[in-house]
């Protein structure tokens, strides 16, 4: 009897999972189902041109980090474009460029709605990013107007004419303030008497004479000249300078012959050992960081943000937080102006090169999506010029005005934004939406004649601080930029940047980029450390090292790989 | 022959019945343990399928089928590679100093701490020192890197108070202590809860054992040496060849988070080259092949810890 009981039970509580389960299975089948029909319907809606805002959320990677999300889109901007467009999105940030994520997406073949990615070789290998060309031509009039005829540029390849990546880079930008250069302090060049700054070993009198001078800032030790190095940023700012210095653009590691299209690794090129033998001279003077390889970002930032730091190299981006930190502590004469610095007067900076439409990084619709027409649909309206001005400028009423037609910026609202740390958060603003379409750069003009972006020359100029006035008009300048040859002294790079194309994956060349990636991060540092005595044999070290993993196979490929982008494009 | 054959039946048969009847009895544990053996099965051997990719050209999106059969030519190319053996020096050299000093460590920070009278201050130390066990990595390398800064760190400022250096010594830079860093921040952040299990071995000990051992005049380190050491020596056994097990798989996070451009020749350990040149680069394949040598020596590791122990303690853990 007991057994019978027990058995009763037993057979009661499976049957209890299975109908438990079994509803599950219904329901889900039921919600499907419902999906389907809401689909249907939202595409019969929008054929009778009502917008279909049934509440959707896309889950999307982002290769960039982004510290002002906030969740849920809860921002003026961000609620202003859930309302127009019903989308939501379920955004993960990463730290590290994707270099990690992706490849374990592509491993575990689950993907998120939308990818943003730095190169999109890998995804598009293994079949999981879809044709975004029909979409765009039937659905995003906005996007068609935005690329124009850069719109070729985005196709993925001779054999493959599709586009997988929409671009999220800025269209005809040109930037207010340089991308690159030698960045120095104010107060140091206003104490010198404002000497002459064009040449690396102007640079390195500059740092010695006021290093003499103060030895000590604020008690502490003056540093002359400090780089970020952390992780990828030894690219951007230490090893780019190689290039940089020598009168060429960014085309990563290598270097693009702009008449024959021929690659080399670009410290291959015998000039840029000139270069970092110039860093050499100055760690052996004392006047370069020792820490310079050893720290960490935040502590760059520290550094910059303490005042002591005389000179800095590096790109643009890397500065934002070290000078923000100065303004806010009220240290304005220690923030820094940039200067298009090279190794001698043969050479002039080409940050302002400009690379046509930037293609390789960008946007892409996973094969996962559900809806990629309602997905596409929510890029083209964020390319549309409401879109566009509201991103940037925020929203009427709230966050400017109009003033005789014009779009201006309240005083307040503009103390706001240069000192509030959390503006952009609290706001939307900004590149919080913009990095996930393509948007339009400084400079260009909407419909009225006005720019889309916010920075003007004349709000630039507005922005400046008395010292930077001062140090500028010294200079007989307005803006930074002033000192550097503009776009329309240089052609454009007919392939665009080297670092944004695509390399198969899987492929020789990854491996050898890799492998000479690791040996130059080791090496050109060491160089740099080293005795002056020292310095040619290290060198050489290096270039073999290079040579005996046979990067001469590296740079034939990645000749042949230029070549046809440059043929792919002109088209 | 026929009562043979009938009788090797019946015994054929009475054995399966014995092993039904077993069954039947213990069917109540058999229910219970088949979600672990599931759960085992599941995570723990259907994933060495993936083996597999190691002997293909593997793509994803393919299926299986499709796959490209290369044989041995992943394990040939890493065989060749002389990263390989500079990863493999790195990675042995830091697991047998972590166990070294990370096995060791806890044990006599968990006697000493056994013999405090205080038991208070023995509670908060306790407590003090396993909390860094939940700081991360992430965390422990700033705060380690901002220590032996030469602009401000506090080690460099203490060790030029006392004299002994004159200038800031510039310790991350150093290739040699590269190891010694890394072994030391690991103790820091791993020795209260590496303890934790001594303690409670300790705590398990018969106090009348030492009670006896007081009345035959034993001081406090005979008791050590003679009650609280063999008494928790079945532990540490265990706990040392399991150790022995993980021995190249000692992880990358502090490797990856505390190296810098000038030291990677010996930061690089095994798992930091699986991920740049397998996953980072799309060869899922040579990652693959760089994971099944790292279980295979593993496994071949464990084993032979096992086997000696086994030989001189008559312990094993299996």
């Amino acid at each position: 009897m007991a057994i019978g009981k027990k058995l009763v039970k037993f057979v009661f509580i499976i049957g209890l999972l299975f109908v438990i389960a079994g509803c599950q299975g219904s329901d889900e089948e039921a919600s499907n189902d419902t999906g389907t029909e809401q689909e249907t319907t939202d595409n019969s809606a929008e054929n009778t041109e009502t917008d279909g805002l049934e509440p959707v959320t896309f889950t999307l990677f982002d290769s960039d980090t982004n510290p002002d999300w906030v969740d849920d889109m809860d921002t003026p901007v961000g609620r202003k474009i859930k309302e127009d467009t019903g989308v939501t999105l379920e955004p993960e940030f990463d730290i590290e460029g994707g270099q990690t994520k992706i490849p374990l997406m592509v491993a575990s073949g689950e993907y998120p709605d939308l990818i943003v990615s730095k190169g999109a070789g890998q995804l598009v290998d293994a079949g999981a990013l879809i044709d975004l060309l029909p979409l765009i031509e039937e659905h995003a009039p906005n996007l068609q107007k935005m690329l124009g005829d850069g719109i070729n540029r985005l196709k993925w390849s001779e054999d493959d004419p599709s586009i997988y990546v929409l671009t999220t880079a800025a269209i005809d930008n040109q930037a207010m303030s340089p991308g690159y250069g030698a960045w120095v302090q104010h107060a140091v060049m206003k104490e010198l008497g404002y000497p002459e700054l064009r040449t690396l070993d102007d640079l390195k009198n500059i740092i010695s004479e006021y290093k003499e001078l103060h030895p000590q800032i604020d008690g502490q030790e003056t540093i002359g000249l400090t780089m970020n190095t952390d992780s990828w940023r030894i690219q951007a700012s230490f090893l780019n300078s190689g290039f940089m210095m020598t009168g060429a653009g960014d085309d990563g590691e290598y270097y693009i012959d702009p008449e024959t299209y021929e690659a080399t690794l670009h410290y291959r090129r015998p000039i840029e050992k000139e270069v970092f033998q110039w860093y050499n001279d100055l760690n052996n003077e004392g006047l370069l960081d020792p820490e310079t390889f050893v720290q960490k970002s935040d502590q760059y930032d520290a550094k910059l943000a303490s005042g002591r730091v005389l000179a800095t190299i590096g790109p643009d981006y890397m500065m934002n937080s070290g000078q923000e930190a100065l303004r806010e502590a009220g240290l304005t004469d220690r923030m820094y102006g940039v200067y298009p610095v090279t190794l001698s007067e043969d050479y002039v900076n080409h940050s302002y090169q400009s690379i046509g439409l930037q293609a390789g990084w960008g946007i892409s619709i996973s094969k996962d999506c559900e809806d990629p027409v309602r997905a596409i649909k929510f890029l083209d309206y964020l390319a549309s010029e409401e879109t566009q001005i509201m991103m940037n400028w925020g929203i009427e009423g709230e966050h400017y005005d109009i003033v005789d037609g014009k779009r201006v910026i309240p005083q307040d609202e503009w103390d706001k934004r240069n000192s509030d740390k959390d503006y952009l958060k609290n706001t939307g603003i900004g590149y919080n939406f913009a990095r996930f379409a393509p948007r339009y750069g400084d400079g260009v003009l909407d419909s009225t004649g006005q720019t889309y972006t916010v920075n003007t020359r004349e709000i630039a100029i507005q922005n400046q601080t008395e010292i930077e006035k001062e140090v500028l008009a010294a200079y007989d300048m307005e803006l930074w930029k002033d000192a550097y040859p503009t776009a329309d002294d240089f052609p454009v790079k007919p392939w665009g940047a080297a670092y944004n194309i695509s390399i198969p994956a899987n492929s020789d060349l990854q491996v050898l980029n890799q492998r000479a990636l690791d040996i130059t991060k080791k090496m050109v540092p060491e160089a740099v450390l080293t005795t002056p005595a020292n310095f040619d044999s290290v060198w050489d070290e290096f270039m073999s090292s290079l040579e005996s993993i046979n990067i001469e196979k590296a740079e034939e490929e990645y000749t042949n790989l230029i070549k046809e982008k440059v043929e792919l494009w002109s088209n | 022959m026929e009562t043979a054959k009938e009788k090797a039946h019946t015994r054929g048969e009475s054995r399966m019945n014995r092993f039904w009847k077993h069954v039947k009895n213990q069917k109540l544990l058999y229910a219970m343990s088949l979600p672990f053996v599931a759960w085992v099965f599941v995570f723990n051997y259907l994933p060495v399928w993936g083996w597999t990719m190691a002997f293909q050209n593997f793509r994803p999106g393919l299926s299986f089928l499709e796959q490209e059969w290369v044989g041995l030519e992943h394990f040939i190319t890493l065989f060749q590679d002389e990263r390989f053996y500079m990863v493999l020096r790195n990675t042995l050299a830091m697991s047998f100093l972590g166990l070294l000093f990370g096995f060791t460590i806890p044990i006599i920070f968990a006697v000493l701490l056994n013999e405090v009278r205080h038991s208070m201050f023995k509670r908060i130390t306790q407590t003090v020192t396993y909390l860094p066990h939940f700081v991360s990595w992430v965390v422990v390398a700033g705060i380690v890197t901002k220590m032996l800064s030469t602009d401000g760190g506090i080690i460099n400022d203490l060790l030029m108070g006392l004299g002994i250096i004159d200038s800031p010594y510039q310790f991350m830079a150093q290739e040699k202590w590269f190891w010694g860093i890394v072994t030391i921040s690991d103790i820091w952040k791993e020795m209260g809860w590496n303890a934790i299990i001594f303690l409670a071995a300790i705590a398990g000990l018969d106090p009348q054992l030492y009670e006896a051992a007081k009345v035959d005049g034993a001081g406090r380190f005979r008791q050590i040496w003679h009650i609280t050491l063999p008494g928790i020596r079945p532990t540490i056994l265990v706990v040392l060849i399991l150790n022995i097990g993980h021995l190249i798989q000692i992880g990358f996070e502090k490797q990856m988070l505390l190296s810098n451009p000038l030291v990677v020749d010996y930061a690089e350990v095994l798992d930091l080259y699986a991920l740049n040149y397998g996953i980072g680069l799309g060869q899922f394949s040579y990652g693959t092949a760089i994971g099944i040598f790292n279980s295979v020596v593993s496994i071949i590791l464990l084993f032979l810890a096992n086997g000696i122990f086994k030989r001189y303690s008559n312990q094993s853990v299996m």
